[in-house]
């Protein structure tokens, strides 16, 4: 049954796909983004946050350090409260190869990336963490990028010009008459509901999933997921974005987000996106490499261990893994397969997607008779809360979250969130103390037709992202959210399910390091929720 | 400092318990306190089993026991060591004002911060929750500010444990605390004083009366000596039952504080923040401990040490990376199934046991470490509660089981 129409349809929540919605709905271009789970499932979020001044490609692919440094400077000015403007620190201790470093400094100075040498004891003036046995340091603009918000950001700004997304929203079939794409089928992933939605052009996005989505329509993408494992630590043990100055490899960087640092990455060819899992191995393989830049590492808490996959384009006959490009690729289904209606963008970076999107949208407007310029890097995504506005909430704020909760909410929901406090004072309970989140925030996000789960508020307000790993944020927020869902995710039907569901997905993270610290943390997580509140269930037998 | 006959080292359940049943043999006794210990988590509900090795419920802990496994430390500690340290556990605490239902053959309900039920073996009365199976209805009463106490989410829960047939209610209390959020122990401080009672009585009296019941948090007073709970439940004409929840947990304390004060009685010397160090070994038997204090470390000679230092969780073994266990005191060997595969269930509320959890200081059946064949390894030193490898005390609802019963055998060795 057809439900829904859309002169272009969009397959794929993550960076790509967001911002192509964007980029078509400035250029006056009916579109609508489907994602199969929750905004930002994949790479987008699963990923490093690095927002790259090229210097890490400077050696070997100038095209990307080129693209890298000239967005690199777009998105701080469009993207401002999602970037972290540390400037990063390319090292190199003893050991590392001393004839990398002329290639790479020539490198970035043809690719336009500015480089500034620090003197060792002013190096480690900066980040007195950094090992005693460092040799050479350079400063270079990059920077941290906050994945969700960037790609929550983009949403809002292109629902501004018309642009709509639905979540929980999975592309099951490309229906085709005469070698043309005249609809979709879609599955409903909350109320499994199965409809079709009429569309002109169809445009798969869907990042390391890009193969699994052409083959729907028949066709072959050559797209080799290679995963990359990441490992938070409880700590900022950097305030820069410190890269290891030498051919990348494993482990090589470290990135420090709000109160946190990520140490990545690896890279290897699985089979199937939905492959997340991460082994001691890596786990092990990532902190030898890391010890060599921070000493200290292993005396960090670990508060968390995840993985995604990249989106690697491989032409045939090309090597995948790390060896493989991580510049993009368009292709137009018409050209290549003769199919009318379908295109396929895949590969990049997280830190080139508006150009990319730039660049797919110029092949595809013309096919809709559309000769509108990209305006994606002329306006910022979202109106910023003003220091007035920030200044008059500052009263009925608890403690300090004032500045948090005005990035991560927008002009709008901020209002709303200020009001919520000012009027019902019960609400200005928080009820995540590690990331400042009141109660009248999750309320106002858990009423959003997107919500379904905890663990949807949880992406859209950093519930449960802290030190206490959602330990004490668990169940008050399934308690104060669960029961404003209009429509509930599978398991997730009542409050005590959602809390264990939200629990079980932080666990994930935690296993893999389940040593140190780590081991009294998770003693004390099974003893409240399996001892004070039998989360399993009393006379069971 | 002069010699002891017994240095107990740990303030968990454990340690006091070790240090009050060797008191009680008449010898000379130091016990070594350094952080709080698990009481101010744990409920100060004694769980013995709750569940067996499927998951099944247990109703008859005394049966349940005797078909753990070998491994299980109540297979060392033996039926006879676990029933003794029951009757002494009740008669300290009634002693003390502070009685505890329950007894091994019949396994009590308690209701939970979130309306679930939970076994448990021993509990003080006003925790007690099968006084509310018979109700017609239900009262669960919030407090205004008080985190982690939901009455909706109490009464979902609640109701489908004990049935849609009977009413529930809910209501929300106010303390007329203003500019911040309350934790149990603070409302139970409200609660015990004169105002606040008044103000807290006057609030619910309306919903109570006979044959309803009131569910609460732990708030009924901060001291084990069931004041508030007889008057509030004389007051209302009802059952009155609190809940276990989100830490601090009041009643925990309280227990520790029942405890504290039978070990002042029988004039046990507690040092303070007294951090056990080292110890000082001839030939197999351990001659003293050098503990930390505040200025200096100390020195405790003894003839029988008891390491009750509360495993992973209170810093009683460590494993700084996969495999690298270490007993911290002592150097004990430590056992655990640590291969990648089996260390961590997928699930964290798994129908499985936790490897990591069972991990601890091998024993046997004296409760003193052994080696991989076998061998005593300290003559004189004995390991109880959390220490002991072998259970999990999550899945199968056993901590302070574990802890009371093993420092009652290795108080009496
Ligand atoms: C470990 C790692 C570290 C990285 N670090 C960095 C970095 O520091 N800086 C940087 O710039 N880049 C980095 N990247 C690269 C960057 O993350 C990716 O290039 C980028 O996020 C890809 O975005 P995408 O939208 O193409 O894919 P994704 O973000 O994976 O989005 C694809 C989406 O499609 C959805 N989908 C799939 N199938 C369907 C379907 N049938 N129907 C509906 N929806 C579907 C998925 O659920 C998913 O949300 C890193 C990548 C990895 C893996
Ligand atoms: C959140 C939570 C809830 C729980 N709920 C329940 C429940 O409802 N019912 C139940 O039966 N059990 C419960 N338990 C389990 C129970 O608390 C423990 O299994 C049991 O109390 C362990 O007692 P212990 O004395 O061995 O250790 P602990 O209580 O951990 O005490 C050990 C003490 O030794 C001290 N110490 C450590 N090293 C040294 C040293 N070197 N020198 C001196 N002192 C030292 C520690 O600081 C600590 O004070 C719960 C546990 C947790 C974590």
């Amino acid at each position: 049954m057809v439900k829904d129409k859309a002169t272009v349809v969009v397959v794929g929540g993550g960076a790509t796909g967001v911002g192509i919605l964007r980029d078509l709905s400035m250029r006056g271009i009916d579109a609508l983004l489907i994602e199969k789970l929750d905004m930002v499932n994949g790479a987008s979020s699963r990923y490093h946050g690095l927002l790259h001044s090229g210097a890490r490609y400077a050696v070997k692919d100038q095209e990307a350090a080129k693209e890298c440094i000239k967005e690199n400077t777009i998105l701080r000015r469009i993207g401002k409260s999602c970037v972290e403007a540390t400037t990063g620190m390319f090292v190199q201790v003893e050991g590392d190869d001393p004839d990398f470093v002329d290639p790479w400094l020539k490198g970035c100075a043809e690719s336009g990336i500015s480089t500034r040498e620090l003197s060792k004891e002013e190096a480690l003036r900066l980040e007195p963490n950094l090992s005693r046995k460092l040799k050479v340091a350079y400063e270079v603009p990059d920077g941290a990028i906050d994945g969700f918000r960037m790609s929550w950001q983009n949403l809002q700004s292109a629902a501004r010009y018309g642009g709509r997304y639905k979540t929980y929203t999975e592309l099951i079939k490309v229906n085709i008459e005469n070698a043309t794409v005249k609809s979709i089928t879609v599955r409903d992933n909350v109320t499994k509901e199965e409809y079709d939605i009429e569309c002109e052009i169809l445009v798969n996005a869907a990042g390391p999933w890009a193969g699994k989505v052409a083959e729907l329509a028949g066709l072959e993408c050559n797209v080799s997921p290679s995963k990359g494992t990441l490992i938070a630590f409880n700590q900022r043990i950097t305030n820069h974005v410190v890269n290891r100055l030498r051919k990348p490899s494993n482990g090589d960087i470290f990135v420090p987000h709000g109160s946190i640092t990520i140490l990545g990455t690896s890279s290897i060819t699985i089979p199937d996106p939905e492959d997340t899992s991460t082994s001691w191995e890596e786990v092990e393989e990532l902190m030898k490499t890391g010890v060599g830049v921070f000493e200290h590492l292993r005396d960090y808490r670990i508060l968390r261990v995840f993985a995604g996959s990249r989106p690697l384009y491989v032409p045939k006959g090309a090597e995948g893994g790390r060896n493989a490009s991580r510049g993009f690729v368009t292709i137009d289904h018409e050209k290549e397969d003769g199919l009318k209606g379908m295109m396929t963008i895949c590969g990049g970076k997280f830190t080139t997607y508006r150009l990319m999107a730039e660049k797919f949208c110029d092949v595809l407007a013309p096919k809709l008779h559309n000769t509108a310029k990209c305006r994606t890097a002329e306006e910022d995504l979202v109106p910023e809360v003003s220091e007035a506005e920030k200044k008059a909430a500052r009263q009925y704020f608890p403690s300090y979250g004032v500045n948090l909760a005005a990035t991560r909410l927008g002009v709008e929901k901020f209002g709303d969130v200020v009001k919520t406090l000012k009027e019902q004072p019960e609400t200005r309970e928080v009820l995540c103390e590690c990331e400042n989140v009141t109660m009248a925030e999750i309320q106002r996000i858990a009423a959003e037709p997107t919500s379904h789960c905890v663990a949807d508020v949880r992406r859209r307000t950093r519930l449960g992202m802290g030190t206490c790993q959602g330990n004490y944020c668990a169940i008050r927020s399934a308690a104060v959210a669960n029961k404003l869902f209009k429509n509930k995710f599978e398991g997730c039907s009542d409050s005590l399910s959602d809390m264990k569901n939200f629990l079980q997905a932080r666990w994930k993270g935690i296993t893999p390091v389940m040593a140190g610290k780590t081991l009294r943390e998770a003693e004390m997580t099974r003893g409240m929720y399996e001892l004070l509140f039998n989360v399993n269930g009393g006379r069971r037998g | 400092m002069s010699k002891s006959d017994v240095v107990i080292i740990g303030n968990g359940v454990a340690g006091l318990m070790a240090a009050l049943v060797s008191a009680d043999e008449g010898k000379k006794v130091t016990l070594l306190s350094y952080g709080a210990g698990t009481f101010p988590l744990n409920s100060g509900v004694i769980d013995i089993l709750g569940y067996d090795e499927q998951g099944k419920a247990v109703n008859s802990p005394i049966t349940g026991i005797d078909q753990v496994p070998d491994s299980h430390p109540y297979k060392k500690i033996g039926m006879a060591a676990i029933e003794d340290a029951i009757k002494y556990f009740k008669k300290t605490v009634a002693d003390e004002g502070f009685a505890y239902t329950g007894s091994l053959k019949e396994q009590q309900w308690l209701i939970t911060g979130i309306g679930t039920l939970k076994p448990t073996c021993l509990l003080p009365e006003s925790l007690q929750g099968s006084r509310c199976f018979d109700a017609s209805e239900i009262v669960i009463v919030g407090v205004k500010g008080l985190k982690d106490f939901y009455v909706d989410m109490v009464k979902e829960n609640l109701a489908k444990e004990l049935g849609a047939d009977k009413k529930y209610t809910t209501i929300t209390v106010d303390t007329y605390i203003t500019g911040r959020d309350l934790t149990t122990r603070d409302v139970a401080k409200w609660v015990e004083s004169d105002k606040g009672y008044g103000e807290f009585l006057a609030q619910i009296k309306g919903q109570a009366g006979a044959g309803k019941a009131v569910i609460v948090p732990q708030i009924l007073g901060t001291k084990g000596d069931y004041v508030v709970y007889k008057k509030l439940s004389k007051d209302l004409g009802c059952t009155v039952v609190e809940t276990t929840g989100m830490p601090p947990s009041v009643n925990g304390i309280r227990l520790r504080d029942v405890l504290l004060s039978a070990l002042k009685k029988k004039g046990i010397r507690v040092v303070e923040n007294a951090k056990a160090e080292k110890a000082i070994v001839k030939g197999d038997k351990v001659t003293a401990i050098e503990a930390g204090g505040e200025v200096r470390t100390q020195t405790y000679e003894a003839d029988k040490f008891i390491l009750a230092t509360g495993g992973f969780y209170s810093g009683g073994i460590t494993m700084r990376d996969f495999g690298e266990y270490k007993e911290m005191v002592f150097g004990l060997p430590v056992e655990g199934d640590c291969v990648e595969e089996r260390w961590v269930n997928k699930q964290l509320f798994s129908d499985k046991k936790q490897a990591f959890s069972m991990a601890g200081v091998r024993v046997d059946d004296s409760l003193r470490a052994v080696d991989e064949s076998g061998n005593v390894v300290l003559k004189n030193v004995y390991v109880v509660g959390r220490n002991l490898s072998g259970y999990d005390f999550c899945f199968e609802h056993s901590g302070n089981g574990v802890a009371l019963t093993s420092a009652y055998k290795a108080a009496k060795a």
